[in-house]
């Protein structure tokens, strides 16, 4: 895994530092050579997928593995940028493949038409992370205790119109470094007066320092008490946003689809049903999530594809390349409003 | 309930369609972002860039491939994005955004403008062109992990030049010449050393002992003699760096030896003793000491780059000896009275930068540094990330909506983070701020009316009571000799104030005895003297116009305090800024008749253009 990797391709070439230069430059080369040894599975290649793609095969990770069993539409095509014009009626990843070759021949990227579903448990241990969309949250669960144990990272996110969301297990034990400016000592040297400064220590000079934080798993996030006093005089603080989630799973578990809309006027009237019943069963009232959410969480926006794919494509990076601490564990956003939040849900 | 197309309302799709904007900048903001537009639905986008592909760009500029280095941006942009999205609508200009082809009526043929830029001088000009053509700007930058977002609408919120922006940051002569502390010092002064050899000279970057340097002075009255005696003698040891290196004929070693540099100069420094009391005192190298030196302190990293070793003294003394006989060969090549430009990524003009500084670095006791670590400074490097653009990219199509709609009380300034804030906030947004009423680029200009006789009275009497004309010849003639009349406007600038007035005339035959003219009515205020730029630990606006060192994720890491900040390096051609903004640089005219004086910049570099010309507008 990501700890055996040192022992990999040590050498970076120079092709390789010329084309990721900018980014050696922020993140280091340690960084740089441990994505480079990084396979990552990506799940579902429509918006949200084909950025998160692009960003990951840009950072330049060793191989990435694009899978999706869907075909392409006229609706699937017009929301992402990989696949051609003429590509309708072909599977989604295959579509996607040559476009998001392109981006960055160092990488070696992948297409698998299969449904993730029908993977068998040892399908994934050959990664270093797995990052799911447009799954179902059985699904999610699932392949997050199945990969959490063997120390995979495991990444979800979706988008749902105006909103969108990005989930991370990175284990019980996630060990990472932070780049902290170095603690300029006092002078122990004989002949210097007291006052003397030390041109010696670059003020600019930094060190890093090594961390370890844990996560909870994604059905413990799920599953939150919200009936005790506690909980519920946290309510205020809480994003709204994690709700919504729970409903828009809900409406995916039972219609096999998320909202679209050539059925708005049933859609909305069913997510607002399901908001009823989900609230209601966690014992909260239906007020917390207006009505007017229905409106805005339809199809895919792509700029808010682009804003998750972009936080989640470097939290991706993040885990491959430990270094910087992650967002733990969930960041939700807002299109309307252009809030984006990190906030921890689960066992502590 | 509302109809959608898509994820969007129908109205807001329908609208999308038919509006036309004009991205500025195809790089690592603007690939992110034509990708966004397209696919949102927007369909008519004009772009532009003067910029072509580097190799360093393809880490984040997605649309560009390993094929395109050395194409137009906004070309090969354009190309790309019609790979996907055929049916748009894209126009793309390989040019510069401050020629004056595009000019006021340039901008208004769209509704709405975003910024995708890298430098303040074009984001100065652009939001100039917004305010004028009254089309609302969506201004963003990003740095690293940084990033922020947003909307300028004039009468509104404050344009761009509303709040003063810090400067770049400058280093003082004698740390620079005496007293390098840290590394960016040592850099500097290797810059200014090229210019003096190989360059254009600049009395600005003087490389020798400061004799005149206050700290060095025993005795304060000395201090000023001395000041005095180099200021009468241009400076006691006056040979331009130039001649006398040319009288060597460039020997790298008398160099290295000689004035200027690492020893007989180190000496002389040695010798303004009271700047050692309490300092560490630098440590002089001599070429010949130095190659009986063992050749210890080679770091070799295998696993590493090249370029970020760390060499020992004798590897940079050998850098600095190549690198000298290269550059003079460049020299010698260009021909009689030629002049190297420095550029970051011409190797021979890097390496001697590298060698140079860490040579100074050595003799001042200082960790040297590799050439990549000395690159990041010497160039003003900023990193820059594909995820960070991603996300800016996003918000701004998201405000655009917001402002297609004239919603603009929905429109914020979003601010991207490293971690949350302490409210569990990554995306910051923030209310806009409304104008500043003392803005000079902004704010309405201020008008007096003054009621005169034009037949009567004399353009120097306009001068010696209340307003400069400039027009010393015509100082005797009437002002109805030019055709001035009742009704006529006049746009008159005090250059002290930096100050234009709008005079509306109103010719009057009755005035009272003995009075020249007779104001109606107020009279505006004096405008505010600008204030003067504060040099701050913020990200500049700007790296093309920065001296600030910049390094990895260290630069302003502040929870909300971020400001607009920028993606690209200085491009090749840029020397060292060494000037802050002067207060008294004219400003340039709107004229309520004459184009748009911006317009007249033919300069397509990224200094500001200084408007030598006072114009009066006539009608």
């Amino acid at each position: 895994m990501i700890d055996t990797i040192e022992k990999e391709e040590n050498i970076i070439s120079e092709e390789e530092a010329a084309q990721y230069d900018r980014q050696i430059r922020l993140w280091g080369l340690d960084a740089q050579k441990r994505l480079r040894g990084s396979r990552v599975l990506l799940v579902g290649l429509r918006g949200l997928g084909a950025e998160v793609a692009k960003n990951l095969i840009l950072a330049g990770v060793k191989g990435l593995t694009l899978l999706d069993h869907e075909q392409v539409t006229e609706e699937s095509r017009r929301a992402q940028f990989l696949i051609p014009v003429d590509a309708d009626g072909q599977n989604q990843a295959q579509a996607s493949l040559e476009r998001a070759q392109l981006l960055n021949p160092m990488v070696e990227v992948k297409a698998d038409t299969d449904a993730v579903g029908s993977k068998p448990d040892d399908f994934f241990f050959q990664f270093d992370a797995v990052c799911l969309t447009r799954c179902s949250k059985d699904l999610m669960v699932r392949v997050d205790q199945l990969c959490a144990s063997r120390n995979i990272k495991v990444f979800c996110g979706d988008v749902f119109g105006y909103h969108g969301y990005m989930f991370s297990d990175l284990g019980q034990e996630h060990h990472y470094v932070e780049e902290k400016p170095k603690v300029v000592k006092g002078s122990n040297e004989a002949n210097d007066g007291p006052e003397a400064k030390k041109p010696k220590v670059d003020p600019n000079e930094t060190t890093m320092v090594k961390k370890t934080v844990s996560f909870c798993s994604f059905k413990a996030a799920l599953e939150v008490d919200w009936t005790n006093e506690k909980a519920k005089n946290n309510l205020k603080r809480i994003p709204v946003d994690y709700f919504l989630l729970q409903v828009l799973l809900k409406f995916r578990t039972d219609k096999g689809r998320d909202p679209q809309p050539d059925s708005f006027a049933e859609d909305s009237q069913l997510l607002l049903q399901i908001r009823d019943d989900v609230l209601e069963t966690m014992g909260l009232s239906s007020e917390l999530l207006p009505n007017t959410f229905v409106s805005y969480c339809f199809s895919e926006m792509a700029p808010v594809c682009a804003v998750v794919g972009g936080v989640l494509g470097q939290e991706l990076v993040k885990a491959l390349s430990q270094r910087d601490a992650p967002h733990r564990n969930f960041f939700f956003f807002d299109g309307l409003k252009g809030s984006g939040v990190v906030d921890y849900f689960g066992s502590k | 309930m509302a109809k959608l197309v898509g994820p969007l309302r129908k109205e807001l799709a329908d609208s999308l369609s038919s509006c036309r904007v004009l991205v500025v900048g195809a790089g690592g903001i603007g690939c992110e972002l034509l990708k966004n537009l397209v696919l949102t639905g927007f369909k008519n986008i004009e772009v532009i860039d003067l910029d072509t592909i580097d190799v360093s760009n393809l880490n984040r500029q997605f649309l560009f491939q390993k094929k395109h280095v050395g194409k137009s941006k906004a070309q090969v942009a354009k190309e790309s994005v019609l790979r996907f999205c055929p049916s748009a609508n894209i126009t793309a200009y390989h040019d510069s955004i401050m020629n004056p082809d595009y000019n006021v009526e340039f901008f208004r043929n769209f509704q709405l403008v975003m910024n995708a830029l890298d430098n303040r001088a074009a984001r100065n000009h652009v939001n100039r062109m917004c305010l004028a053509a009254d089309i609302p700007l969506i201004e963003s930058g990003t740095a690293g992990y940084l990033g922020q977002v947003t909307v300028i609408k004039k009468g509104q919120t404050e344009c761009y030049e509303c709040q003063p922006k810090p400067t770049q940051k400058t280093f003082p002569g004698c740390t620079i010449r005496n007293t390098p502390s840290e590394p960016i010092h040592c850099i500097v002064w290797a810059k200014y050393l090229f210019n003096q050899l190989f360059g254009e000279e600049d009395a600005d970057q003087e490389v020798s002992p400061d004799t005149a340097d206050p700290e060095a002075a025993w005795n304060p009255a000395d201090a000023a003699a001395r000041a005095t005696a180099s200021n009468k003698d241009g400076d006691i040891k006056r040979v331009s760096t130039k001649e006398w290196a040319r009288s060597t004929g460039y020997d790298p070693v008398k160099l290295f030896n000689k004035v200027q540099l690492f020893k007989d100069d180190i000496m002389y420094l040695l010798t303004m003793d009271k700047l050692w009391k309490k300092r560490k005192a630098p440590l002089p190298l001599d070429w010949t000491e130095i190659h009986h030196l063992e050749s210890s302190q080679e770091e070799a990293c295998g696993t590493g780059l090249k370029d970020q070793q760390v060499l020992g003294v004798q590897g940079y003394a050998q850098l600095f000896h190549h690198s000298v006989e290269t550059l003079r060969s460049q020299l010698i090549e260009k021909g009689e009275g030629a002049e190297l430009v420095w550029d970051k990524d011409d190797p021979p003009a890097m390496d001697f930068v590298t060698a140079a500084a860490n040579l100074r670095m050595n003799v001042f006791s200082m960790n040297m540094k590799s050439r990549f670590d000395v690159k990041s400074m010497a160039g003003n490097i900023i990193p820059a990330i594909a995820t960070t653009n991603a996300v800016i990219a996003g918000l701004i199509v998201l405000e655009a909506l917001k402002t297609l709609n004239s919603e603009f009380d929905q429109c914020r300034t979003i601010f991207l983070n490293k971690q949350p804030n302490p409210r569990k906030k990554l995306l910051v947004p923030c209310a806009l701020d409304p104008p500043n009423p003392s803005c000079y680029v902004c704010a309405s200009k201020p008008e007096v009316t003054v009621k005169l006789n034009v037949h009567k009275t004399i353009v120097q009497a306009l001068q010696d009571k209340r307003f400069k004309s400039g027009l010393e010849t015509n100082n005797n003639k009437f002002l109805s000799d030019f055709g001035i009349r009742n009704g006529s406007r006049l746009q008159v600038d005090d250059f002290l104030q930096d100050y234009t007035l709008l005079v509306n005339l109103i010719h009057s035959e009755e005035l009272e005895k003995d009075v020249e003219f007779e104001v109606v009515g107020d009279a505006p205020d004096k405008a505010p003297t600008p204030s003067v730029p504060e040099e701050g630990k913020n990200i500049a606006n700007g790296n093309k116009d920065s001296a600030q060192p910049s390094t990895s994720s260290k630069a302003a890491a502040e929870d909300d305090d971020v400001l607009i900040v920028d993606s690209d390096e200085e491009p090749s051609s840029s020397t060292m800024e060494a000037s802050p903004e002067s207060s008294n640089r004219k400003r340039k005219h709107h004229g309520t008749d004459t184009d748009d004086a911006a317009s007249k910049r033919k300069r397509l570099d990224q200094q500001p253009a200084d408007d030598d010309e006072d114009i009066i507008a006539l009608d």
